[in-house]
């Protein structure tokens, strides 16, 4: 466990996190099925409604279960291996149990000493992660008194404690108030600005949007798109792509754009300072813009309506059981 | 943030074994305070209850005894007691042994023939010379029945002491208690819904099975030699102390109290193992605690090549004292209480550590193949 352990020979990429041909079946019930991905650094958040495999696919991922077919590596590592594999990584569950009679600090320090830390490593460490959590003035208290924003926060710590490489957060923001949530999106962010994988599954499809470098929408155990929002929302041909157009003349503006054969449908807006227009065409659109605003039409601001996490999710899975 | 991909700096020997001092340390605690655990206290505590209540009877009958022996009028000897025989005369008794200090007597109509009966003299003289009772019933002032009652008697009671250990100390409380805690190393965690936390940390699955099992074996060992030298301490008790010391230091007391924990031991590791297996493959702990048990009850009248892969084969040739069939037991029951075939001591320790190891193999080959999946237990 000590030495890096270089990844095995045949290895699928030593720098991603990889799923090939990946299938995981529960008995006859079906938990993820011919997933294929390999996720680059950054945030990337797995969405979908429940029972859509997000779980599934962070427990493959961590080597808590064995895919049925198929097999994952975490930067070479393989997943049958979590001596080396839990070195880099580190895994915040949704089980909330904790083992008997812990303290928070307890927690944390067992966690380190198990990693095989010696007792003042793992102490410092411990205070150092429990207050990178904000959980110092509680971890002497015993977890089984915790509120369920605090345990949320002593389970982020355990999967921060060993400074992993690779975090894998199952629904990590659940349970914590405003405050907690802005502190704890900072620290992932600082995190993925430092070369981390940050693997996040939500339902929170605003705060997805927020924080995400790059998506994986989920549904009923198949991965129904991946990537960055703008790339994956350019895809979705059957669905126009919607603009909102801030300017002076909407009206006129929007008699214009009519014109254009693959203006779809134009409404202007209620405060009557804008237009929203759906095309099959935006870079054609684009085009098209500049010479309207070349006539003296005096626009303000472009900007796509639907290129976020709600909409592409929105298109492409329903409206299932998320939250906006 | 990124410091990782490096682990601490330790050879594996090493950090395995801090692992699995880590591993123990958080079991120790569990098992020692759980909850569920408490009757495994109870099952050790009983043989301790047990000789205790005998310690105490025997010395409330030695505290009778000795006030019998000052009340009478010579003081006896055992010799004095055994010289009396059935036919003597209630004066030829006086005259050995001197006026009985406790005595009863009744008058009895007793039948001669058909409608005749007569009034005959019953009599019991109860005699002591402090150790044992010497017991006398005549009949018209003849002795008609001896009864000498030896008191303490370390021969007789080490034996009965080797049934306790053997029949209820090995065969149900180290069995159950092994069952208790071994079982629960892994079975309790996957009911808590807790055992993620071992499964995310840097270590390897059969580095967690050793450390559990050590863990439990830590626990059991202590829980059960605790009770085996409070067991022997109480089994000594009554007894007066040069009794003791000739017992403990010229008739081999000593040695067999050794044997006696180290059998213990011996059994914690042969059962933990079966356990700590049984815990992984099986959901209900009943079925495959049922199915060892009979499996052990049998073993004496298995083929040669089965007994073999028990416990109580090997841990029955450990036992120092030899338990004797009473005469007319059935040859069923005989072949139950004696070891037919022992083996020899060496032989025995190294079949339950190989029985042990194939258990343990057993268990980190299934450690290896355990997923998370609380949902379905």
């Amino acid at each position: 466990m000590s030495a890096p352990v270089r990844p095995s020979v045949n290895s699928l990429m030593n720098d991603r996190i990889v799923f090939e041909d990946v299938s995981k079946f529960y008995g006859e019930i079906l938990g993820v099925n011919r997933v294929n991905l390999s996720i680059p650094p950054g945030i990337t958040s797995l969405v979908g409604p429940n029972g859509s495999g997000k779980t599934t696919l962070m427990n493959l991922m961590t080597g808590l279960v064995r895919p049925s077919r198929g097999r994952v590596e975490v930067l070479g590592y393989k997943t049958d291996d979590p001596e080396h594999l839990f070195t880099i990584l580190g895994y915040s569950t949704q089980f909330d149990a904790f083992p008997k009679g812990l303290t928070g600090y307890q927690f944390i320090y067992s966690y380190l000493r198990l990693a095989g830390r010696d007792a003042q490593t793992a102490e410092q460490m411990a205070w150092r992660v429990i207050e990178r959590v904000n959980l110092v003035d509680a971890a002497k208290r015993n977890i089984a008194g915790y509120s369920k924003g605090m345990r949320q926060r002593i389970r982020l710590a355990q999967a921060l404690a060993h400074d992993p490489k690779v975090l894998v957060l199952d629904e990590p923001l659940n349970g914590l108030d405003p405050l907690a949530r802005s502190e704890m999106i900072a620290l992932f962010r600082a995190a993925a600005a430092q070369g981390c994988y940050v693997i996040i599954s939500s339902h929170i499809l605003h705060e997805v949007d927020v924080i995400s470098d790059q998506v994986i929408l989920l549904s009923n155990g198949y991965v129904v798109a991946e990537g960055q929002i703008a790339t994956v929302r350019g895809e979705i041909q059957e669905h126009p792509t919607q603009i909102l157009i801030r300017c002076t003349r909407p009206r006129e503006l929007a008699s214009k754009m009519l014109e254009d054969t693959h203006t779809i449908e134009v409404t202007i807006h209620k405060d009557e300072k804008g237009v929203l227009l759906k095309t099959r065409d935006a870079d054609g659109f684009y085009l098209a813009l500049n010479q309207l605003a070349m006539n003296g039409i005096d626009i303000e601001s472009i900007a796509p309506a639907d290129d976020d996490v709600l909409s592409v999710y929105e298109y492409l899975i329903g409206n299932e059981e998320v939250v906006r | 943030m990124i410091t990782a991909m490096t682990g601490p700096k330790t050879s594996g020997m090493r950090i395995w074994w801090a692992q699995i001092k880590a591993v123990i340390r958080l079991e120790m605690k569990k098992t020692f305070f759980a909850k569920r655990g408490l009757w495994i206290y109870l099952v050790a505590a009983l043989p301790v209850f047990l000789f205790i209540a005998f310690a105490v009877a025997t010395s409330g009958r030695q505290h009778q005894r000795a006030s019998v022996a000052r009340r009478g009028e010579k003081i006896l000897t055992y010799q004095d007691l055994l010289a009396v025989q059935p036919g003597m005369t209630s004066e030829e008794v006086v005259a050995i042994l001197g006026k009985p200090p406790v005595n009863f007597h009744w008058a009895e109509n007793r039948p001669l023939g058909p409608g005749v009966t007569a009034n005959v003299l019953r009599e019991n003289y109860h005699y002591s010379d402090g150790q044992n009772d010497l017991f006398v019933g005549l009949l018209d002032g003849k002795v008609e029945s001896v009864n000498i009652d030896s008191g303490n008697n370390l021969g007789q009671d080490s034996i009965m002491f080797a049934g306790v250990f053997q029949f209820f100390f090995l065969r149900l409380a180290i069995f159950f208690g092994c069952l208790g805690i071994f079982m629960n190393l892994f079975r309790g965690e996957i009911l808590d819904r807790s055992l993620h936390f071992y499964f995310l940390a840097p270590v390897r699955r059969e580095v967690l099975m050793v450390g559990k099992f050590l863990a439990g074996l830590l626990a059991t060992g202590t829980i059960f030699v605790v009770s085996e030298l409070l067991q022997t301490a109480a089994f000594l008790w009554h007894f007066s102390p040069s009794a003791r010391e000739v017992y403990l230091y010229h008739n081999h007391g000593l040695e067999h109290a050794a044997i006696y924990v180290g059998v213990t031991v011996l059994a914690c590791v042969g059962y933990g193992a079966f356990f700590l297996v049984a815990g992984m493959l099986f959901r209900n702990p009943i079925l495959p605690a049922a199915a060892i048990l009979i499996w052990e009850f049998i073993n004496p009248f298995l083929p040669g090549i089965l007994k073999q892969f028990s416990v109580i084969y090997y841990l029955k040739s450990l036992c120092p004292v030899e338990i004797p069939s009473p005469p007319g037991t059935s040859p069923l029951l005989a072949l139950l209480v004696s070891n037919t075939d022992p083996v020899s001591a060496p032989v025995a320790v190294v079949g339950i550590v190989i029985v042990a190891l194939i258990a343990l193999y057993a268990s980190s080959v299934q450690v290896r193949r355990m997923e998370i999946n609380y949902t379905t237990e």
